[in-house]
């Protein structure tokens, strides 16, 4: 088009290109069976709104309101019977394999009908994701197969993700508050294992999971380099359910407390710790801002598909609503005014879902799900069948060298720059699509009105289910700051985050 | 508060505010669990015994002379602990409104001098619904010199609570609707269990059927609308005074909270960025208190353009309190959203609140709409 070296130094000013265009950017790289899965994954979605999630969603709300301790147990073997609690396990670990591409669209079908039912199998991969950005593919391959074997006996196996704690919540999201911040989970070092003592408190699914994620600190001095991950079984000595929340909303979903009082994790149970961090490339604060990094750039963008699945389903009941309604004796669909909010409720849908979407090829490109979208890879893991990874994996899972490759390959073959658009992009798309499905609720009860208070026509429990989006994977405004960090700051030498 | 209230009117300030400390705020989780707990009875009998239901009542019934200045006061007070009790307030304030707007106060003089308690005097209406923008109403049949109502309408509020609800109800095939006074005691009757809502949930509503029920006509056939206008034109600033209350109830716990709670090393209210989340709940509530003091004055002054400082004092405020409280949450992350703390309620009570009355894009088109036809816009 024109000079070469004209168009690099032109391309070196801000915005970068491949700050702004990762879409455009993995078009020639994705395998075409990624938009087929993704299709799939939509359909599947549809299917069980259709059979189990609009005819159940608001009287479990309504059960939960009257007895806020009751937990879902049918609902969660439901969801074990459609195969949802395995169906994103990677066939290495004895999954089915399904694409993650797949899995945001499926996640705002689900949220399209209810928040809470979609967090209640969402959740599972905010657990699992945290075991797996450890890369200790022993625990992987333990804990999976018991989730595949759970699914086969029809009792559920549930991971949960423990982490946010009375006196911290936005601190545990980033490491330089967390070398302020007043955390108390402590995991003491002794022979042969961990004690811990402390507490977690809003931990999505805690009192129906078997497996928990417990994040803890073996120096609660130094927390930001003292982090250690646990993989907590129900039954072990010392850990305890506490309460369950009485929330505004996503009552589907219970946020429990666990309790340690002197629970001893041994050392088998280690998922990663200061020891592993170690030996790889960064120090181990940067390291254990990486591990945050890539489980929040993968659950974030998950969060704004929820956004966008709510900012879908209050839109959905408003045109509804508008087509059986008269108002003024003229169909409410037929008022120009009316036709302008559908209209901006439509476009913050719109909106909302690019965001996620694109948050995916950044992942593709950068993060955790690029080994498994590299051509070859993705094939295989998409046409062989589990049976024959069964026959190898496990084996190779056990071994420490295993574990050491993934960490080497994930964690140091990430560079700064990636670690942080995908972080960036995350925050972007969870605070965008949040705040999108948040302002659909609001314009939908405008529009509806008295409807609109009712718990029958459903949009008012949109809004106390949509609330909470705004507050865990970190606050918008922690959010908003990460993008800052991550996305603005890195270019300007003046910048300093989180030191106000 | 203001130095151009009453002394009379301070004192009803005051007393408003000691009521909602002794008897609202420590059981406030309790009392918004209606209908899966008990109904705050003996709030309402309370709240009855001290005047609450008659404000809008003339003089001589314990009602007061500055009537709206005197129950926005009110209002703000009580919906700063739990807006359920000022929904109470303000849909009984609007029904007995528009009886007296039709020229019916003998009647109302007649329900208070029969009233034992509370639910003799207190009047159930529909009050998030306006019946000529969205129809919900009954069909009435004149047999005589009676009238015989029939049919269902929706979200009829304090209808489970009330011995008597003023009712809109239309002849077939006439253009406008009529409003009848009907004893909920007597036969016909229908009633639904409370409507689970949003918010204000011990201000609870009932979906009824009616069938060959008598009404007594309030007012002329036909002029419904006109007189649920008139009683929107008076009490829009009593709505604006319960968005009011929520916002400064949401700002002073959001204050409190960020004052104590410690991220990063240092209390949370020392973060920039959530002194712009205080501030802009501040700024909101410094309006909408300078908002209602000045409609509500104008409207009992009867200040030329009244009725549209009234109106706009409701659309403004009643949108601002749906913004002010999702920051009162957020400003309180997980622990706002859960019902030990009072933010969650103010949301929803606050988004309730704003759908008092109609639509609010429909309020806010026939706002401009006697601008257009020639009121004056300031």
């Amino acid at each position: 088009m024109f000079d070469r070296i004209l168009q690099s130094t032109l391309m070196e000013k801000d915005p970068k290109f491949e700050d702004i265009m990762c879409s455009l950017l993995s078009v020639g790289k994705m395998p075409r069976g990624l938009i087929k899965e993704a299709e799939e994954g939509m359909a599947l979605g549809r299917r069980f709104n259709e059979a189990v999630v609009r005819p159940y969603s608001l009287e479990l709300d309504r059960k939960m309101q009257e007895d806020p301790t009751y937990l879902p147990w049918d609902l969660v073997e439901e969801i074990n019977r459609w195969g949802f609690y395995t169906g994103w396990i990677p066939k290495l670990f004895g999954g089915k394999g399904w694409s993650f591409s797949a899995m945001s669209p499926f996640i705002e079908e689900v949220a399209s009908e209810c928040l809470g039912i979609a967090n209640l199998l969402g959740v599972q991969y905010f657990g699992l994701s945290f075991l797996f950005v450890s890369w200790n593919t022993r625990l992987i391959d333990m804990i999976c197969r018991e989730v595949i074997e759970g699914e086969r006996t029809g009792k559920p196996c549930l991971i949960s993700g423990a982490i946010t704690e009375p006196d911290a919540g936005t601190d545990v999201e980033e490491v330089e508050l967390l070398s302020k911040a007043r955390v108390k989970c402590y995991a003491e070092k002794v022979k042969g294992g961990y004690v811990v003592n402390g507490n977690k408190i809003f931990i999505s699914n805690g009192h129906l999971s078997t497996w928990h994620m417990l994040i803890a600190y073996d120096d609660l001095e130094r927390p930001e380099e003292s982090m250690i991950m646990l993989a907590v079984k129900n039954g072990i000595k010392g850990f305890s359910f506490g309460r369950m929340e009485k929330k505004m909303g996503q009552k589907g979903c219970p946020a429990s407390e666990l309790v340690f009082e002197d629970c001893f994790i041994p050392d088998e149970y280690v998922c990663i710790s200061r020891d592993d961090v170690k030996d790889v490339r960064r120090g181990i604060k940067e390291a254990n801002m990486q591990l945050i990094d890539f489980v929040v750039s993968m659950t974030r963008p998950g969060v704004g598909a929820m956004g966008t699945g709510v900012a879908r389903g209050a839109y959905r009941e408003a045109l509804e609503f508008a087509q059986e309604t008269e108002v003024e004796g003229k169909l409410l669909i037929n008022h120009e005014w009316a036709q302008c909010m559908l209209a901006e409720m439509y476009k913050n849908v719109a909106l909302a879902r690019l965001s996620y979407m694109e948050c995916g090829y950044v992942n593709a490109l950068h993060g955790m799900t690029k080994m498994m979208n590299v051509k070859p890879v993705y094939y295989y893991n998409k046409y062989l069948p589990t049976s024959v990874f069964d026959k190898f994996m496990p084996a190779s899972n056990k071994r420490e060298s295993t574990t050491k490759l993934f960490r080497k390959l994930i964690m140091d073959g990430q560079t700064e720059e990636e670690a942080c658009r995908a972080s960036g992009w995350a925050s972007l798309s969870k605070f965008a699509a949040t705040d999108f499905g948040i302002r659909n609720c609001h314009l939908a009860i405008e529009l509806m009105g008295q409807a609109g208070i009712r718990h029958d026509h459903r949009v008012e429990k949109f809004l106390r289910d949509s609330k909470l989006l705004q507050i865990y994977e970190g606050t918008n405004q922690l959010n908003r700051l990460n993008l800052f960090k991550c996305l603005i700051g890195p270019s300007i030498p003046e910048a300093e985050v989180f030191n106000d | 508060m203001k130095t151009t209230v009453s002394d009379e009117l301070k004192m009803l300030e005051e007393m408003a505010g000691d009521f909602a400390a002794k008897e609202l705020l420590e059981d406030r989780e309790e009392n918004d669990k209606y209908p899966f707990g008990p109904l705050f009875e003996g709030v309402l009998t309370k709240a009855h015994d001290v005047g609450f239901f008659s404000i809008m009542l003339p003089e001589e019934m314990g009602g007061a002379a500055d009537a709206v200045n005197a129950v926005c006061l009110v209002l703000d007070e009580v919906c700063r602990a739990d807006a359920s009790l000022g929904g109470i307030i303000f849909t009984n304030a609007r029904a007995q409104e528009m009886v007296a707007r039709a020229g019916e106060v003998e009647v109302l003089k007649k329900i208070a001098a029969n009233a034992a308690g509370y639910a003799g005097l207190l009047i159930a209406f529909p009050s998030f619904n306006n019946p000529g923008e969205i129809e919900n109403v009954a069909m009435v049949e004149r047999s005589k010199d009676k009238y015989i109502l029939s049919g269902d309408i929706e979200y009829v509020v304090l209808g489970g609570i009330a011995d008597s609800a003023l009712l809109p109800a239309k002849v077939k095939g006439e253009e406008g609707y009529s409003l009848f006074l009907v004893n909920l005691k007597g036969d016909g009757l229908d009633i639904g269990e409370p409507v689970l809502s949003l918010g204000l949930h011990s201000c609870p509503a009932v979906d009824m059927s009616l069938s060959d029920v008598e009404g007594k006509l309030v007012g002329q056939e036909g002029k419904g609308g006109d007189y649920f206008e008139a009683a929107v034109d008076r009490l829009s600033v009593a709505a604006a005074a319960m968005a009011a209350g929520v916002i400064k109830g949401s700002f002073v716990e959001a204050l409190d909270y960020t004052k104590e709670r410690v991220q990063g090393g240092r209390e949370i209210v020392n973060w920039s960025e959530v002194r712009m989340l205080l501030s802009s709940m501040a700024v909101k509530g410094k309006v909408a208190d300078i908002l209602v003091d000045r409609a509500s004055r104008s409207v009992d002054c009867g200040e030329p353009g009244w009725q549209l400082d009234s109106r706009a004092a409701a659309l403004h405020v009643q949108e601002m309190a749906a913004d002010a409280t999702t920051d009162g949450i957020q400003l309180l992350g997980g622990n706002g959203y859960m019902k030990d703390y009072g933010q969650e309620k103010r949301f929803r009570d606050a988004k309730q609140i704003q759908a008092l009355m109609g639509l609010t894009p429909m309020r806010k088109l026939k706002y401009i709409k006697r601008i257009v036809d020639g009121e004056l816009p300031w």
